[in-house]
């Protein structure tokens, strides 16, 4: 028995709100702009950015595959320098994951509602970037396939367990927690998303969105609950993000080698992928905006937001490289002044100016205004930070090992074709995984928007 | 003697010839010719000698106890000289005698040799050579260990003189030009001074004191002060944990007596199966010696003096390499050794890097080890490694194993000196002591608690447990003219 | 035990609020509420109390430091004690970081799993929506009226009232 009702009742004048969302969107244009995209056929720019994407990504799988056939010799590395660019490329990654965290959870505490349309898909970068970054502490070992030895399992052996003071394990144990729980978080924030899909769907799509949405009903109960179990994620992972880089940055802060042995470097460590991770999230947002037309939701409210957090943490990054000479020079230990001499002047110069540049001044662009609003300025200044991050962890972790302690020891270091190879096949996953993404998942909180939404339809009964 | 295969002869020495000072008046010094030619040297290397040992892959890989240049002759040539040709290290450079061009050399800048003379090594170029082609690992980007010719090195037989007065190896006149190619020496090391690049150091420059020399004079004035660097008091953050009854292995090396022959290394690399892994594999600063001997100039033009450092792992009681393995496949034995574990490790090469002393080999490669017949020379003792492990010196663990099995058998105890690693019993000046550190008595001991002694890199509070004799000598020395 | 239950389905959040009160004030006893957001404020009108998730991840939490400081120790320090650097057997300074990572492991992992049971959230549950819409963007109000408490048509004039779109029995959602 359906009993239609007329539903007419003037809309109460609300306080005018700033809105997070352009547009004027009603609940259902909400739905129908996230969710038809991904069911919609795959756009021609969607399927020459994939393409280029896996090639990436073959040519990656193809070096790591020679690689680990035939030895880690097939990278340039030597008897000094242990760790170059598999290293580099591990803490960029770790630190581009940064920035989905927090934006995810510091900003769901802080209840900053801009975050809504851009959460999920920092979030997937997130979750991405870690296991980009995940690949590379595998793929350096001389025997990757014994690679299970890093885990406190019992064995046969004893039990020989494993070295607890070892940053590397702490490593294992931070990257591990906090690839799972931001992917357990991403996937409770999905589930009612998933939902709307499902209901949305039909045929074998329904069957599979069914099983994912785990039978999710918008009950008030099951919201309740819902809500309270992100709020305690949010604040479990804004702790765990903290954790992560100082953990990364302890594999340097705690070896006896000059330039990696700073107790400043979990500070820094952890603001750097901060300031990384935004960039990042600029370059995906800008991108995404256009390409999958979310104008509406990635606004320049959202642009200029992520722009000022650039600033603030591109400013405490320059002055954290500044505290780091500040404090070599002040201990008066020679080995420690050589190292920043070194950096500035020596063979990898080149690395640590360039460092210099898009780290230290490309940021200070944005405190002006019009740079802010231009997006074609904002996207170059985004990459000019990535490719500045990469730099600073590659001087970071080259320099430092090149000319330690024994002059004697000392050497240089080159990339092979096999390494240049292997970075891009990361960037190749990270895309091909984010292409995906934008193709099957829906990108934005819908659930999430609409509960910001300004509510002009709204309505009251008489008391 | 037949069945034993070696003669014992009674200990002792013979008297000591006097040194007579007044037979020895320094060489005339000569200038360079001044129509810009250069006399031509030949000379024997300590490992090619005349080229008799030239089948020998270890002994073409052992770095020359000078140049620390490998699988390769070269045409040394004075700073001065090579300045004057427009030449760097790796510039390849036509020997021309007789206005006949007689070979193309890589370029060697030798500090301290004199301006007037072009020096080449003989025994290389020889036929048969070419097997070494392909010694090391072949893969994508890996070069041939042979020259151009496809033999290492180039014979230097042209520049020789053979008439009737028989075969000389000095004595030619020769032109040496630039030919615009150059070619990478295999060097195992890249900067040759204890002195930092002066453009990296303060305005006062910087000195590192891994090798402390000092004079005779100033030894006998006050030894104390001859040595000791200030340096500020070591602590440790952690209290003592690991009491040990037992003996505490260590080792004394006197840079006095160390004259870099190099001898340890080759038994070394006998002793603990160290592969020889070929030109391209040094060039890219991958040898695997488990000793090295660092060389290191001093001084300028005729005052250039060259000091020599053994350096093996220096066993460190606070070992960085151990608390950065995240697999416990380097630990400490109770008896003071840093173990390796082979096949534990899964070859993170973290150890390697939080070395100071950078003593660590990495198995970057399976190294051929497919000829049936050479494998018959590996010590069954000692572990071959396999790809992507760690490995480093042991302190000859496998003879201080078989040495207690033997006292426990037999019911002695073991005394002082009767382990002997392999680069100790090789060594011809006995600059390497091994022993036990616990014992006060033991030959080691006695050494370490010489006025001498010092610890490399002391300073970093990792507790080595090798310990060096500085190096005192009678001329004084030009590094310690600050 | 089959109830009658009724539910009503409305386009705004604050309508559906507001009839919620209503209901609430008249005693008729709401079952649940259905809608693609949360609702601010509709916990006291439906008479939900607040979840003890936060205790479950407290304890889990408790637990994770408890097991990796336990875990760390017992094998550094008893069960094969090794002299890796020099460090004491008990590193515990060092042991610092991978128990922080378990506390949060732990606690992260039984905060959605007491999610997911607790809301009986699994792969192959049947979704029991009260209506088309409910996950785009419409708003379920699900209502037990006690027999002869309510008629029907009380309960039509209160939908209308509030300007729900349309009302149907459903069977018990609960």
């Amino acid at each position: 028995m359906t009993t239609a009702l007329p539903a007419v009742h003037p809309a109460p004048a609300h306080a005018p709100e700033k809105p997070t969302i352009d547009g004027d969107k009603t609940l259902s244009q909400v739905t129908s702009d996230v969710f038809s995209p991904i069911e919609k056929r795959a756009s021609t720019a969607w399927k020459l950015s994939f393409t280029a994407a896996a090639s990436a990504l073959l040519l990656g799988v193809v070096a790591v595959g020679y690689q680990v056939a035939t030895g880690i010799g097939t990278w340039g590395l030597n008897r000094t320098v242990g760790w170059a660019f598999d290293i580099t490329n591990f803490v960029f990654w770790v630190g581009i994951g940064h920035a989905g965290t927090l934006i995810s959870a510091v900003l769901l505490l802080f209840r900053q509602k801009w975050r809504t349309s851009i959460n999920r898909s920092a979030e997937a970068m997130t979750i991405f970037a870690v296991m980009c970054a995940g690949i590379f502490p595998l793929i350096h070992m001389g025997r990757p396939w014994l690679a299970h030895w890093v885990f406190p399992y019992p064995n046969t052996r004893g039990s020989l367990w494993v070295n607890f003071r070892s940053p590397l394990l702490w490593d294992v144990f931070a990257i591990g927690t906090y690839f799972t729980i931001s992917a357990a978080f991403w996937y409770v924030g999905l589930v009612p998303d998933l939902a709307t899909a499902r209901d949305r769907a039909k045929g074998i799509r329904k069957k599979i969105l069914a099983t994912l949405a785990l039978g999710w009903d918008g009950s008030a109960r099951t919201w309740s609950r819902y809500e309270i179990a992100c709020t305690l994620l949010a604040a479990l992972a804004t702790p765990l993000v903290v954790s992560v880089h100082s953990v990364v940055s302890m594999d340097f802060a705690t070896a006896v080698i000059p330039g990696w042995h700073a107790t400043l470097f979990p500070p820094y460590f952890v603001i750097g992928a901060v300031f990384s991770g935004f960039a990042m999230v600029l370059t995906l947002m800008l991108v995404a905006r256009k390409v999958m037309s979310l104008k509406d939701y990635i606004t320049p409210r959202h642009i200029g937001a992520m722009c000022k957090v650039i600033v603030f943490t591109g400013s405490i990054v320059a002055l954290a490289y500044l505290t780091e000479v500040f404090t070599a020079w002040y201990s008066g230990n020679p080995y420690e002044k050589f190292v920043f001499l070194n950096r500035a002047k020596g063979p990898f110069a080149w690395a640590f100016w360039t460092m210099v540049a898009c780290n230290v001044i490309s940021p200070q662009l944005l405190w002006f205004r019009r740079i802010r609003e231009s997006i074609p300025a904002v996207f170059v200044l985004s990459l000019v930070i990535n490719v500045g991050m990469w730099f600073e962890r590659f001087v970071i972790i080259v320099t430092s090992l090149t000319r330690d302690y024994l002059p004697s020891s000392w050497s240089g270091y080159a990339p092979t074709l096999v390494e240049v190879a292997t970075l891009i096949g990361s960037f190749g996953l990270f895309f091909t995984l984010f292409l995906l993404f934008c193709r099957y998942v829906p990108m934005i909180a819908a659930s999430e928007v609409k509960g910001v939404l300004v509510r002009r339809e709204a309505q009251r009964g008489p008391r | 003697m037949l069945h034993d295969g070696h003669v014992i002869v009674a200990a002792g020495r013979g008297a000591a010839p006097v040194f007579r000072a007044e037979r020895v008046s320094s060489a005339p010094r000569t200038t360079a010719p001044a129509d810009g030619t250069l006399a031509v040297v030949l000379y024997p290397k300590v490992a090619m000698l005349d080229g008799s040992q030239a089948h020998n892959a270890w002994l073409h890989e052992l770095p020359d106890p000078v140049t620390k240049t490998t699988w390769d002759n070269y045409a040394c040539l004075a700073p001065e000289t090579a300045e004057r040709l427009g030449v760097e290290t790796g510039d390849v450079v036509r020997i021309s005698a007789d206005g006949v061009p007689a070979i193309d050399l890589p370029a060697l800048v030798q500090p301290g040799q004199h301006v007037g003379v072009v020096a080449v090594a003989v025994g290389y170029g020889r036929l048969g050579t070419d097997r070494f082609t392909r010694i090391g690992p072949q893969w994508l980007e890996s070069e041939p260990t042979v020259a151009e010719g496809g033999t290492v090195g180039r014979s230097s037989a042209p520049l020789a003189i053979l008439d009737e007065r028989g075969f000389r190896i000095t004595g030619r006149v020769a032109r040496v030009e630039r030919t615009g190619r150059r070619e990478v020496l295999a060097c195992t090391q890249d900067h040759h001074t204890l002195e930092v690049p002066k453009h990296l150091a303060p305005a006062h420059g910087e000195v590192r004191d891994a090798v402390r020399t000092t004079t005779f004079a100033k030894w006998v004035a006050d030894p104390a002060k001859a040595i000791a660097r200030h340096r500020p008091p070591a602590a440790d953050l952690w209290a003592p944990d690991h009491a040990n009854a037992g003996p505490r292995w260590g080792m004394a090396i006197d840079l006095s007596a160390c004259s870099g022959c190099s001898g340890c290394v080759i038994a070394c690399q006998a002793e603990n199966n160290v592969p020889a892994v070929g030109r391209d594999e040094v060039r890219r600063h991958r040898e695997m010696h488990w000793i090295r001997i660092d060389r290191y100039y001093a001084g300028e033009g005729d005052a250039t003096s060259a000091s020599h450092q053994p350096l093996m792992c220096q066993h460190c009681a606070n070992a960085p390499c151990e608390t950065v393995c995240p697999v416990l496949a380097t630990v400490h034995s109770a008896e003071g050794l840093n173990q390796q574990i082979y096949n534990r490790c899964v070859g993170t090469r973290y150890c390697a890097n939080n070395c100071p002393y950078k003593t660590r080999r990495f198995n970057w490669f399976d190294y051929p080890r497919e000829d049936r017949l050479q494998n018959l020379a590996l010590n069954p003792d000692v572990t071959v490694r396999s790809r992507g492990v760690m490995e480093k010196c042991s302190l000859c663990v496998q003879r201080i194993q078989s040495a207690k099995a033997e006292a426990k058998r037999s019911g002695v105890a073991l005394a002082d000196g009767d382990i002997r690693t392999a680069c100790q019993q090789s060594c011809p000046a006995g600059a390497i002591v091994f022993g036990d550190l616990s014992d006060p008595a033991s030959a080691a001991s006695r050494l370490v608690a010489q006025g001498r002694a010092y610890a490399v890199l002391g300073e970093i509070n990792v507790k080595p447990s090798v310990t060096y004799l500085a190096d005192v000598r009678n001329a004084s020395a030009p590094q310690d003219a600050r | 035990m089959t109830q009658r239950v009724e539910a009503a389905i409305f386009t705004s959040e604050d309508a559906l609020l507001a009839a919620a009160r209503e209901c609430r004030a008249r005693g008729i006893e709401i079952v649940d509420v259905h809608s693609p957001h949360p609702i601010h404020g509709i916990d006291d009108v439906v008479g939900i109390r607040r979840s003890r998730i936060s205790t479950v991840t407290l304890v889990a939490g408790a637990a994770g430091l408890s097991f990796g400081l336990w875990l760390q120790y017992w094998t550094s320090a008893t069960d094969w004690p090794l002299d890796v650097g020099g460090k004491p057997f008990d590193s515990l300074p060092a042991f610092v970081p991978v128990a922080f990572e378990l506390t949060v492991l732990f606690a992260g992992l039984s905060t959605v799993a007491a999610l997911l049971v607790r809301s009986r959230l699994r792969p192959g549950r049947a979704p029991r929506l009260a209506g088309a819409g409910v996950t785009d963007d419409r708003f379920a109000l699900l209502v037990a009226p006690k027999a002869g408490d309510v008629t029907s048509r009380d309960l039509a004039t209160l939908w209308e009232r509030f300007g729900a779109e349309c009302a149907f029995a459903v069977e018990d959602a609960s």
